[in-house]
């Protein structure tokens, strides 16, 4: 057990600081077009597909460096890379699952952001029961027709691809009849509406697919074999990212201790009050306590292991944790930590750094993580068959299959 | 960067968890909390065997020169046995010996811990029950031979076995650490009945008792910083314990969960047990990340290594406390019975808690770190 940084971990940290105090830009930036413009100056510079295998565009790097700039990315207050839900599990799906062509054809726009990439998955009836997904792809000889809706779609207005389950054998269990594709998003069969979010912004949305066509070059793996890819591209979602997160509650942290200096009840520093120290400290424990888990998991990474069932604990305990931060920032900080600011609109949001803004948007914000990718209900199914190997339930949809 | 256990480790783990499976059954356990003594001789001889006692004091000696994290395994499994005896305290006071006593100290004390023929305790709290090293009322006064001790300790665990007792008292240079005797003259012992009978507690008078000059550990008025240092030990080994109470606790609740059926199925399969067991497991794996990180800092002498005992201590004290009580739950009524084991690791992690430190004094701590 050694949790000091290996020499070369300090000096690939060092150089990524210095990188990112010359690069980093001054200002907000406001357009799509800055954003991807940043993001391939991340890429170029190697910070952008570091786990890729250098064979499709990416770094070859290690988890632990990937870490490292996620850190020092947190800890300058950068703007994140775009294209997150294709970097971090669409393409990595490709790449075990996908053929040549589809490797040759989609990685390495996916990697510059030429191309962004959403997630069809979940529908209006299918979100923690998602193999119950009513959206249906045919065969039509040469191609596929997708007809259905997807909901919950985060980058939709964005987005050129989409990966896509859909049934195409009505026959079978629900899990046995689901393929896998990948959906060309800029068609005249698939139309995106923005829903508006409890936070005021649209950063997802719903699609529609009418007579969508999906080629059979696009579908992933053999047909009906969409579950279980599935089943391994949300372990990579669940996983990563813990030190950069960790590193901006920190930061949120700090900001809440300057607030509370400021803030006065009774004449007195809110800071000085032993109500507020005592809840601040227990905050300030557990933040760090989701920091020293974080490292354990990325020591596991940092050797080459593929996250498995264990990866559900991880999320289940900083999205919990992350519900409790702010819902105690806001009950210290009173109605000052209420004001939302208008911001520019931006329709994207990288789920590991959240919506930019108050505290009041990270409080709201924070609402999400227990639902999105696996509702911590999902991740307590998992960790409770999985990793403590208690009974499967009794389950309706199971007696029928 | 590495945050498992080295091969030795993990031998050091496994081999005690063995021994004590086997020589500090439950029903060891249960015997000793009708012993008057409250601990087994024959027990600390063998753990002295082992290496146990000695396990973190200097090689010269008699000691192994490990660290916080084989001691944090250690404690880690003793928790798991609710293990009853004076060992963590006559570590700790055996460590401060090593750190602040002279040769003579070292010679007389420490390879009589390693060898198991000596225990110690340490008085931690004062009559006003308050953590502060700063608070110790207790005073210490000069006599031509040396000093006189006078003041009331609280709650002081395993003072009855000990061979020597460090007691913290306020010179006139500060507060200053003594090894006292405990069958010197003036010293009373009012012994307390704790809810975990694993837990011998009583209180220290202290009347005139008199210490010789050469039994002050350390300079005179430097006991503070050698009893944070001491605490801070304190808070992350019992952190160990407290989540290897836990973790027998888990382990019991989820294969009672497996087995017991309730509806014509294993509980385990209903959604309202299956998540508190994963509730139970996230606490457990989040304690294990807080003591070994804690454990780890204080052997690197890292630079939040003060910081990182107070939340092991604080954050492994609630969870173990959910843990223990959940697994309570889960049981049902079985797990309410004096009959079945599951109280024992309840009472042990709960017992703890209070111990070196308690939550609203280490969070304390950690916010006077990070907004100082």
């Amino acid at each position: 057990m050694d949790l000091n940084y290996s020499a070369e971990d300090r000096a690939f940290g060092d150089k990524t600081r210095r990188w990112l105090e010359a690069n980093t830009p001054k200002d907000d930036l406001k357009t799509l077009a800055e954003r991807k413009s940043w993001h391939r100056k991340l890429y170029e510079a190697g910070y952008v597909g570091m786990l890729w295998p250098k064979e499709y565009g990416g770094w070859g790097a290690t988890a632990m460096q990937q870490a490292i700039v996620q850190d020092e990315m947190a800890r300058i207050g950068a703007p994140p890379a775009i294209n997150g839900l294709g970097i971090g599990f669409i393409g990595p799906t490709i790449i075990v699952h996908g053929t040549e062509w589809q490797k040759q054809r989609y990685l390495k726009k996916m990697l510059t952001a030429e191309e962004i990439w959403c997630q069809l998955y979940s529908e209006p009836n299918a979100g923690s029961d998602l193999a119950g997904l009513k959206t249906r792809a045919e065969d039509a000889g040469d191609h596929f027709v997708v007809n259905g809706q997807k909901i919950w779609t985060s980058s939709g207005p964005i987005a050129d691809w989409g990966i896509l389950l859909a049934r195409t054998d009505l026959k079978v269990a629900k899990h046995k009849g689901i393929s896998c594709f990948l959906l060309n998003m800029r068609q005249a069969g698939v139309e995106v509406r923005p829903l508006k979010q409890i936070s005021g912004h649209s950063l997802f949305s719903e699609v529609f697919m009418t007579n969508a066509r999906a080629e059979k070059q696009d579908l992933i793996g053999s047909l009906s074999e969409g579950w279980a890819i599935a089943q391994t591209t949300l372990g990579y979602e669940r996983g990563g990212n813990s030190l950069g997160r960790v590193t901006r509650y920190a930061i949120a942290f700090h900001q809440l201790v300057r607030a509370t200096r400021q803030l006065k009840r009774n004449g007195q520093p809110l800071l000085d009050d032993p109500v507020v120290r005592a809840k601040m400290g227990k905050l300030y424990a557990e933040l760090e306590v989701q920091r020293y888990a974080g490292l354990r998991v990325l020591s596991t990474l940092n050797k080459g292991e593929r996250p498995g069932p264990e990866s559900s604990i991880t999320k289940l305990s900083y999205t919990e944790f992350e519900k409790r931060y702010y819902e105690t920032a806001l009950e210290i900080l009173g109605p000052w930590g209420q004001m939302m600011t208008a911001r520019e609109e931006f329709e994207e949001i990288d789920t590991s750094s959240g919506e930019a803004g108050t505290w009041a948007t990270a409080f709201l914000w924070s609402r999400a993580g227990t639902i999105y990718s696996g509702s911590s209900e999902i991740q307590k199914n998992i960790i409770g068959e999985r990793v403590l190997g208690l009974p499967k339930e009794v389950r309706a949809d199971r007696l029928k299959a | 960067m590495d945050f498992s256990f080295t091969s030795d480790q993990t031998l050091l783990k496994n081999s005690a968890r063995s021994f004590l499976d086997e020589h500090c059954k439950p029903a060891t356990a249960r015997l000793l909390w009708d012993d008057p003594r409250g601990e087994s001789p024959a027990l600390w001889k063998e753990m002295a065997q082992l290496g146990w006692l000695g396990l973190s004091l200097p090689e010269a000696h008699g000691g192994s020169g490990l660290g916080m994290v084989e001691t944090a395994l250690l404690l880690e499994e003793l928790g798991r046995a609710a293990y009853p005896g004076p060992l963590w305290p006559t570590m700790l006071v055996a460590d401060a010996i090593a750190s602040h006593g002279t040769d003579e100290q070292k010679k007389r004390w420490l390879p009589a811990v390693a060898g198991g023929d000596a225990r110690a305790a340490v008085t931690l709290l004062d009559s006003d029950l308050d953590w502060n090293p700063d608070a110790v009322s207790t005073r210490a006064d000069k006599t031509p031979t040396g000093w006189q001790l006078s003041g009331l300790k609280r709650y002081v665990a395993w003072g009855h076995v000990a061979d020597v007792l460090l007691v913290p008292a306020r010179a006139p240079e500060g507060v200053s650490l003594f090894l006292v005797d405990p069958s010197a003259a003036g010293i009373g012992w009012t012994p307390m009945m704790n809810m975990d009978p694993g837990t011998r507690l009583a209180d220290l008078k202290l009347d005139r008792v008199p210490v010789r000059g050469e039994d002050r550990l350390g300079a005179p008025g430097a006991g503070a910083p050698a009893l944070l240092s001491l605490l801070r030990r304190g808070a992350a080994g019992a952190a160990a314990e407290m989540l290897g109470a836990a973790r027998r606790c888990l382990d019991m609740a989820v294969g009672y969960a497996k087995v017991r059926e309730a509806f014509g199925q294993p509980i385990g399969s209903f959604q309202a047990i299956r998540h508190k067991c994963s509730d139970m497991l996230l606490e457990t794996e989040n304690s294990h990340a807080a003591v070994y990180y804690a454990a780890w800092a204080l052997d690197a002498g890292a630079e939040d290594a003060a910081t990182a005992a107070s939340i092991a201590k604080s954050y492994v004290g609630d969870a173990a406390r959910k843990v223990c009580g959940e697994a309570i739950q889960v049981h049902g009524g079985i797990g309410f019975t004096w009959e079945y084991d599951l109280h024992m690791y309840f009472k042990r992690a709960k017992a703890l808690e209070a111990q070196y430190g308690d939550a609203e004094y280490h969070r304390e701590l950690i916010l006077r770190h990070v907004a100082a």
